[in-house]
């Protein structure tokens, strides 16, 4: 019990900071950066500066002629409230804007990494059983060069070759524009053609670790007594490698998996930028190459508490699965 | 006459259990008192688990004691402070049980025998510091020491690297080395070529040796015209001289320890009695039984010795911690 | 293979020890993984091109519209790009920016997350406890977005962007796995008998920890060097390619964040404007992570002739 309050403290600890750091970074821009906004709107829309300082308010919940702590307080209320201030180049609110690509992203993220890690980690126990043999040194290769891939390199190299070069692949969009949204099998299916590459992209480059991971911890889990004597009893070698093997070798995994989507969630502003996907990554993107910084700071908010999130379900599901932690004794 | 070195009713629990169950306490080391001279040496026997290594490191500093004292030429060393217990630490050695993990891994026998010399100015300088280390490997019986010295311990076998470890106890010439079952990993042809090291540095150095071990036989062979002490479940039972005590055990679990040695000639040990034990179970350290600890397997228990601790008389010219006397 | 020692004068022979017990043993190590030995050729061939590469071959950055992506030849080996540019010169340059910034980072990453991991391992307690929580939060916050917004923030207060500043940046966000691992390696060698029979002889803290224990750490820095090299390579042409960085037009991250607005138009030959940083880039990449995975076997005593 104790754990998982611990946990869950280490996880509002997180998005705390993450808030101040954004707080501060915006307040202590150089050149009085509010102060800036305030003179633009006074000059350019003639308003006065109350007027100024209410525009300025509505951007980013911070009031500026307010003492620190009292704009700081102002500003974490707000975000309590969902009012995440207003997107500078559209007015439209942070939060609602985000939460429309967000199902998007969340698509193609999930997918991708279920498939990575799934193939990765069967490919994983495969190695850990043959190592050392050709078939093992091979993969190890494979999996290296999928670690040291840029995902953004690869995502441009695909959509290069097989959207420009060898037309197979929709060059842009979530979907094709002639096909309108609604569950119909159209629908799904042009979304499913245009996540392809993308999604090619992610588990080319993240499988590698899973590979890896998962083989280094088979290999561990191999040479534990009980797995020995599980062979001796007699048991076919395929409920052992699920059984035995399998549960207790993806274990350390478990969390790698929660912080993976944190990089995923980094990859996306670049994939989702170049294949034109409308998700977080690219509303990110281009929030990015317009400066609108109350978009960039709502946005980095956003992907922190769903990784926070995420480990945090991670960490508990851990504690729960690994008997260990639960019945206590001499282990942790 | 100050002693060298001294426990006064020095008691050590150690807490176990954690986040999920509920905290236990083992008591190792239970009241006990010892005094140790210049030039003495004392062995302690027992079984594995009665408290013995625990006893040697806290007379090493190694752990600190949950109630009591220990004391250096009269001092406690809980107290002591920069240039004393630098002092203390210099004249207080361990050659530890395991050869193969006392040594650095990573680092060549002379990278573990230096820092020590030039730490306590014993070598002025580096040069010094290598030439004095390749005089303790030959003092040691390792040679040649030049070959030796740029050596990594992966390289060298168990029998090298205790004796290694042992010129590097006594490479800082302390008074008082504590010896924690130093030849139990080492193959049984070699121990007395060990054995003897140590004692003929303990002759030349005049140094004070704790010898702890599980092992009777070796008691006998190294602190022969010395003392011995007997300890069980955290108590000392019995000190005296050990040939007394060996041939003339006096208290129960002494008897039993002494007749539990193995007898090589095999058609004796067929006819030896088996020891007289009221229960072959050995009582746990978490809950350890009231009164005198060992009641619940001596044959000889009365009432008494479920009540009351017994604490060591003076008998026949030894230390005997029995009801019976 | 080598004369006796006892023939040779003494200086020279602790000369020809070292260097065989540095370089040359560690080399025969390597490169019995054919992996490993790849990736220290890699980065060998990388680091000259880096260094020499720029004083052999002049870079030309006028326009030259009419020369535009023309295909691999003898006078430009890897073509030219949409402005007729030529791509190996650029290429060839872009190694003196983007190598020293990774190995910068790396090695500021290694230090901050092996200081970290020590003193929160060694001192234990409560500022181990603290230090834990603080670590755990920045493993959790994800990098490369936090890269970002400092990365955003950066470029608009008007501080100058040099290559520590670019070093610094890249290592914020990613010492806390480092320290996390390095500290877990520190919790278990406290236990080892060799501590105890060095904390016995009275042995400094500061000795304890620099000579003892740190030894046991070699081959856990080394590999980390190498992957936090790998992610500072990948963050630092990452924020070129997004164009959050000021850069001079050779750079590989650069030419990316061209080719990627320029992918549409491409036709033919242009592609090598795509390839050509792509694959340096990955071939790095590749080379580094080879390297790093090979890299322990350097540091185990076992496999020394001695």
């Amino acid at each position: 019990m104790r754990w998982i309050v611990k946990r869950a403290l280490v996880a509002v600890l997180t998005i705390y900071i993450v808030i101040t750091i954004t707080f501060f970074l915006i307040r202590l821009m150089p050149g009085s950066f509010i102060e800036q906004m305030i003179y633009y709107y006074m000059n350019t829309y003639g308003y006065s500066r109350e007027e100024a300082e209410m525009e300025v308010y509505a951007l980013y919940n911070v009031m500026p002629r307010e003492p620190v702590w009292k704009q700081y307080i102002e500003y974490m209320l707000g975000l309590l409230r969902g009012d995440w201030g207003k997107c500078y180049s559209t007015g439209a609110p942070v939060l609602s804007s985000l939460l429309y690509f967000l199902p998007w992203t969340v698509f193609l993220l999930s997918i991708s990494m279920t498939i990575s890690f799934v193939i990765g980690i069967g490919l994983g126990i495969l190695m850990a059983y043959k190592r050392g043999s050709k078939l093992d040194s091979i993969a190890s290769t494979f999996a290296s060069i999928s670690q040291a891939t840029p995902n953004f390199i690869l995502g441009l190299l695909l959509l290069y070759l097989f959207a420009y070069y060898y037309p197979i692949f929709p060059k842009r969009g979530s979907y094709s524009v002639m096909v309108t949204p609604g569950f119909t099998l159209e629908f799904i299916g042009s979304v499913l053609y245009h996540s392809f590459l993308p999604m090619m992209a992610y588990v080319i480059t993240s499988i590698g670790g899973w590979m890896l991971g998962m083989r280094g911890s088979a290999i561990r889990v191999l040479g534990e007594d009980y797995v020995m004597a599980a062979e001796a009893r007699g048991l076919k070698s395929g409920r052992i490698a699920r059984t035995y093997v399998g549960r207790n070798a993806i274990l350390p995994l478990f969390t790698s998996f929660a912080i993976s989507l944190g990089y995923m969630f980094g990859g996306s502003v670049f994939i989702e930028t170049y294949f034109a996907y409308t998700g977080i990554g690219s509303t990110i993107g281009l929030a990015l190459s317009w400066r609108d910084y109350p978009l960039i700071q709502g946005g980095f908010l956003l992907i922190t508490s769903a990784v926070v999130f995420s480990v945090f379900i991670a960490d508990i599901l851990y504690g729960v699965l690994d008997p260990r932690i639960r019945v206590g004794g001499a282990y942790a | 006459m100050v002693s060298l070195i001294a426990t006064d009713r020095v008691t050590k629990i150690f807490e176990v259990g954690g986040m999920f169950t509920a905290k236990k306490y083992i008591k190792a080391v239970d009241n006990v008192s010892l005094e140790l001279g210049e030039n003495e040496i004392l062995c302690l026997v027992g079984e594995s688990g009665c408290g013995k290594s625990t006893l040697g490191r806290l007379m090493l500093d190694l752990i600190r004691p949950s109630s009591g004292r220990v004391l250096y030429e009269g001092k406690n060393i809980c107290s002591l402070k920069g240039k004393e217990y630098k002092e203390f630490r210099r004249n207080a050695q361990l050659i530890p049980q395991d050869p193969y993990s006392t040594l650095n891994p990573m680092k060549k026998v002379v990278s573990s025998l230096m820092p020590p010399l030039l730490h306590y100015k014993i070598a002025r300088n580096r040069r010094e510091a290598r030439k004095m280390a390749a005089e303790l490997l030959t003092m040691v019986g390792l040679s040649p020491p030049e070959d030796i010295l740029e050596r990594f311990p992966c390289r060298l076998s168990g029998g090298q690297l205790q004796r290694i470890a042992i010129a590097r106890a006594i490479s800082v010439q302390p008074k008082f080395i504590v010896a924690d079952e130093a030849v139990s990993m080492i193959d049984a042809s070699l121990r007395v070529g060990i054995l003897n090291l140590m004692l003929d540095i303990q002759r030349k150095f005049k140094t004070t040796f704790l010898f702890i071990t599980h092992d009777l036989a070796i008691a006998r062979y190294f602190a022969r015209d010395r003392k011995i002490a007997v300890m069980y479940l955290g108590n000392i039972v019995e000190i005296g001289r050990t040939e007394e005590v060996i041939q003339n055990p006096l208290h129960p679990y002494t008897k039993v320890l002494v007749e539990a040695v193995p007898i090589p000639d095999p058609k004796l040990a067929r006819e030896r009695p088996l020891p007289k034990l009221k229960s072959l179970e050995i009582p746990s350290l978490i809950n350890p039984p009231p009164g005198c600890k060992f009641h619940t397997r001596c044959p000889l228990a009365e009432k008494i010795c479920k009540e009351k601790d017994p604490e060591l008389r003076l008998v026949k010219g030894r230390l005997v911690a029995c009801h019976l006397y | 293979m080598l004369k006796p020692t006892a023939q040779r004068p003494m200086a020279l022979s602790k000369l020809i020890d070292a260097l065989h017990y540095h370089i040359y043993e560690p080399l025969v190590l390597l490169s019995s993984d054919k992996r490993a030995l790849a990736g220290l050729i890699i980065l060998v061939v990388y680091i000259l091109m880096a260094i020499i590469g720029p004083m052999l071959i002049p870079l030309d950055l006028t326009p030259h519209p009419e020369k535009r992506y023309l295909p691999p030849s003898w006078e430009h080996p890897l073509g030219t790009d949409f402005a007729g540019r030529d791509i190996f010169a650029q290429i060839v340059h872009g190694g003196k920016d983007v190598l020293p910034v990774a190995f910068l980072a790396g090695f500021v990453t290694v230090l901050i997350g092996t200081a970290v991991g020590i003193i929160s391992g060694y001192i234990g307690g409560k500022l181990d406890t603290v230090i834990t929580t603080f670590i755990d939060v920045f493993l959790t916050i994800p990098g490369f977005p936090l890269l970002l917004i400092v990365a955003v923030w950066l470029a608009r207060s008007g501080i100058v962007i040099n290559i520590f500043i670019i070093a610094l940046l890249l290592s914020i966000t990613s010492w806390a796995g480092l320290a996390r691992s390095i500290r877990a390696q520190v919790l278990s060698l406290k236990e080892e008998a060799f501590i105890e029979a060095a904390k016995c002889l009275g042995l400094s803290k500061r000795h304890i920890v620099f000579s003892e224990i740190m030894p046991n750490l070699m081959s856990y820095i080394a590999i980390n060097f190498m992957l936090s090299s790998v992610g500072a390579v990948y963050s630092y042409t990452g924020l070129l390619a997004l164009g959050l960085i000021p850069y001079t037009p050779g750079n590989w991250g650069a030419m990316i964040h061209m080719a990627q607005a320029y992918v549409g138009t491409v036709t033919g030959a242009g592609c090598w404007y795509i390839l050509a940083p792509s694959l340096t880039i990955v071939i790095l990449q590749i080379g580094l992570v080879f390297l790093a995975n090979g890299i322990d076997k350097i540091f185990n005593p076992r496999l020394r002739e001695r």
